[in-house]
């Protein structure tokens, strides 16, 4: 039976990516809470203007679609001081307890990634007491002018309970300014909004489909968990939901009482600076050598063409690609979302199209990773047959809702300094088993790959250490005469300038929390 | 042999450590720990020293872990059917709790034996490559005091093995110095490549010919990866 989810009970940005739905601006605020009592007050008039997961629509049902959205989520100190009974917060997972910046030797956060190097929000974030990141508040809006009510709006709010919380300032933007706020926002083209990062690929085509959104009905080929047959169905609703099913067919494991954790789940947080000028400078020297050209090599990196993100696996060359590109032209929305979306690694099991160190092959590996050597021949991998009860079993437990817009403007495309980066957020039910193991085992790490230490080219903690430079193959046919391209000595790419593990707790949660009456016994 | 696989042999010893203690009160067992925690330090294990070893482990096991209390199975449930006519029976059908009678250091270890699993071979490589780190270890452990050579060596700890098949799987049965040799040609393999890449064939040849010339792959002692190296 088809699961209905409780779209009233949830916020609706754990649904809804409100980037593809008209909302390219977008400004987030973090408090600190001053006055346990009153700061619950403040949530709770927060909490009847939180968007929730409810249609938007005409029809019976659903409701107008709103200017602006709003959602909140709670650090593990800020539930703390929100007074949470110590017998819920021991159920929270060790590592939302822990924060972000004390999980730095898993997620890679070294070198110019390190803590110190953050934006003083994140900096002294669990340093001092007033300075500790408690509350998150996001605003999304349709137009600047919106998002403008919007933050209006919300300053009303704080004001209105007399410094009980605090907004921090610290965060760096243009000309090094300290900024009240982090505000992102798409990147536009031609005075449209686009679905590019500052790299030049479009973002977020992979994102999950789960059991119950009833948004994302048309969207499983390639979102969802690729089956025996080769259809796709929705990954388990308690892969990104508490209180739910997940893949093994357990609860994931939550906090008590059930009505705190139900239909909650974990939110990472993360500010990511793009080195603009080096990647623009290494794009230009390795697309002078690459046999295939600098475009091919930019796909080669992301596994998608950064024109119209047509994914290498459907179209591996310029030829493949102008035949993809005379069929994307003509096809309709629905049609051309499919064409982006609905591909498995079947036919490219050793990676000669879309190399195992691609973005996306790591972020999502779909069925690829039931992988074998091939011994007929050298350098080839086949399908493990049968390995698994679904061909994506190592796969559907590891996947992560995105989130986030990015942030700031490139100026110069040959500097790396300035205010221009990705602000993420990625939901999972469990921190640990998926986010974490995907940073850790997937983007900074290759054996699962079979690609030894090789790590992801665009997110990677490559090393500036002379002993430990970092490389890539970018495999080719092992039936041709080609040899495989190396990238080697690459530079970092993506730092962390900041981020945080948040809890975004159901509309029931919302109000337990704002009244005091979170029970566990 | 279980604990053969191909020419890899999977040696698993167990010896009793004595039960007593030093003046400052710590058990002889707790030396035993502390001093092979030291083994771990930066720098070479003494047991890189020892010859074809592929991977080993050292511990004091304190005693052994009891399982809990039978679940639902047929066996459980027919003592509870029949503890109305006998509540002995019932008891008598519980798992028996074991616990040693003293504490033992466990020596697990994965060597290449040969075609016929040389176990007497590798103990007296062993034994002379490192006898006098062995000696402080080994001495605390019942009936050491008779080794003295080689060959008592190798009857002890005859005496002390288990029939157990812990294999780790992470390397082939090669005898070790060539995957040794090995693992330095793929990564000095791999800086050539990164090296060389795009160059013309001539050029490309007349560097391989160098490169060949340097990394002497046929020369299985050297220029290689030297063992129990972690770092590079």
């Amino acid at each position: 039976m088809t699961q209905q989810l409780e779209l009233t009970d949830i916020q609706g940005n754990v649904i809804r990516a409100y980037g593809r739905f008209g909302y390219p601006v977008a400004r987030y605020v973090f408090f600190n809470i001053r006055d346990n009592s009153k700061a619950r007050e403040f949530v709770g008039a927060i909490t009847k203007r939180v968007t929730t997961a409810v249609e938007w629509g005409d029809h019976p049902g659903q409701i107008k679609q709103p200017h602006w959205t709003l959602n909140i989520a709670f650090s593990y100190q800020g539930l703390k001081e929100l007074g949470l009974p110590r017998t819920s917060l021991v159920g929270f997972s060790p590592e939302f307890a822990s924060g972000m910046k004390e999980r730095k030797d898993i997620l890679g956060d070294d070198g110019p990634s390190s803590p110190e190097y953050w934006d003083p929000i994140w900096c002294y974030n669990r340093v001092e007491r007033d300075k500790d990141v408690h509350i998150f508040i996001s605003i999304n809006a349709q137009t600047g002018c919106d998002r403008d009510e919007g933050y209006r709006w919300l300053l009303n709010q704080v004001s209105f309970v007399n410094g009980a919380v605090v907004i921090l300032g610290g965060h760096i933007g243009d000309n090094d300014e300290q900024f009240d706020y982090q505000d992102s926002h798409a990147v536009m083209e031609n005075d449209q909004p686009t679905a590019k990062e500052h790299f030049g690929y479009i973002d977020g085509i992979g994102d999950p489909v789960f059991e119950g959104v009833p948004y994302d009905v048309d969207r499983l080929p390639g979102r969802g968990k690729q089956m025996d047959d080769g259809t796709w169905v929705p990954l388990a609703t308690g892969e990104f939901l508490l209180g739910h099913i997940d893949e093994a067919h357990e609860y994931p494991p939550a906090p008590d009482p059930v009505l705190l954790s139900r239909n909650g789940t974990y939110m990472i947080y993360r500010k990511l600076h793009q080195n603009v000028g080096t990647f623009e400078s290494y794009l230009e020297e390795h697309g002078q050598k690459y046999p295939g050209g600098k475009e091919l090599l930019a796909a080669k990196f992301v596994g998608r063409w950064r024109d119209n993100g047509a994914p290498l696996v459907s179209a591996p060359d310029e030829a493949s690609k102008d035949d993809f590109n005379a069929r994307f032209d003509v096809a309709n929305p629905i049609e051309r979302d499919k064409m982006l979306s609905d591909f498995t690694y079947d036919d490219d099991m050793s990676g000669a199209k879309c190399p195992f160190s691609a973005h996306i092959r790591r972020i999502n590996p779909r069925a690829s990773l039931q992988m074998v050597r091939d011994e007929t021949t050298p350098g080839a991998m086949k399908i493990s047959e049968g390995a698994f009860d679904t061909p994506g079993a190592l796969t559907n437990r590891r996947r992560l809702l995105r989130r986030g817009l990015p942030y700031g403007e490139v100026k110069d495309r040959l500097r790396n300094n300035g205010n221009h980066g990705i602000v993420i957020m990625m939901l999972n039910a469990d921190i640990n088993r998926q986010f974490e193991f995907v940073q850790q085992q997937w983007v900074n790490y290759g054996n699962d790959f079979i690609a030894g230490n090789d790590k992801e080219i665009i997110l990677g903690n490559h090393s500036a250490d002379d002993k430990l430079l970092s490389k890539a193959v970018l495999q080719v046919d092992p039936n041709s005469d080609e040899a495989p391209y190396i990238l080697s000595k690459i530079p970092r790419f993506v730092e962390t300038r900041g981020g945080e593990y948040f809890f975004i707790p159901s509309m029931t949660a919302l109000r337990m929390i704002a009244k005091g009456i979170v029970d566990p016994t | 042999m279980a604990n053969i696989s191909g020419k890899a042999y999977a040696l698993t010893i167990l010896s009793p450590i004595k039960n007593g203690y030093t003046e400052e009160q710590i058990a002889y067992a707790d030396i035993v720990r502390t001093s092979l925690q030291a083994w771990n330090n930066p720098g070479f294990s003494p047991m890189a020293q020892v010859p074809q070893t592929y991977l080993c482990r050292y511990f004091v096991l304190d005693d052994v872990y009891t399982e809990s209390l039978p679940g639902a199975d047929l066996r459980s449930l027919w003592a509870d059917v029949l503890a109305i006519i006998s509540n002995t029976f019932r008891i008598s059908m519980l798992p028996k709790q074991d616990q040693l009678k003293s504490r033992y250091l466990v020596f697990s270890c994965n060597f290449y034996g040969g075609p016929t699993g040389d176990l007497d071979g590798y103990l007296r490589g062993m034994w002379n490559t490192i006898s006098d780190q062995i000696q402080p270890i080994w001495s605390y452990c019942y009936g050491f005091e008779q080794v003295n050579n080689a060959e008592s060596f190798v009857a002890y700890m005859k005496k002390c093995q288990l029939p157990a098949a812990l294999f780790f799987v992470g390397s082939n049965d090669d005898p070790l110095p060539e995957q040794l040799k090995a693992l330095y040609l793929k990564q000095e393999f791999t800086k050539f490549a990164v090296a060389n890449q795009g160059l013309d064939a001539a050029k490309l040849r007349a560097n391989f010919q160098e490169f060949i010339n340097s990394v002497q792959p046929n020369n299985i002692d050297q220029p290689t990866w030297p063992a129990g190296k972690f770092t590079v």
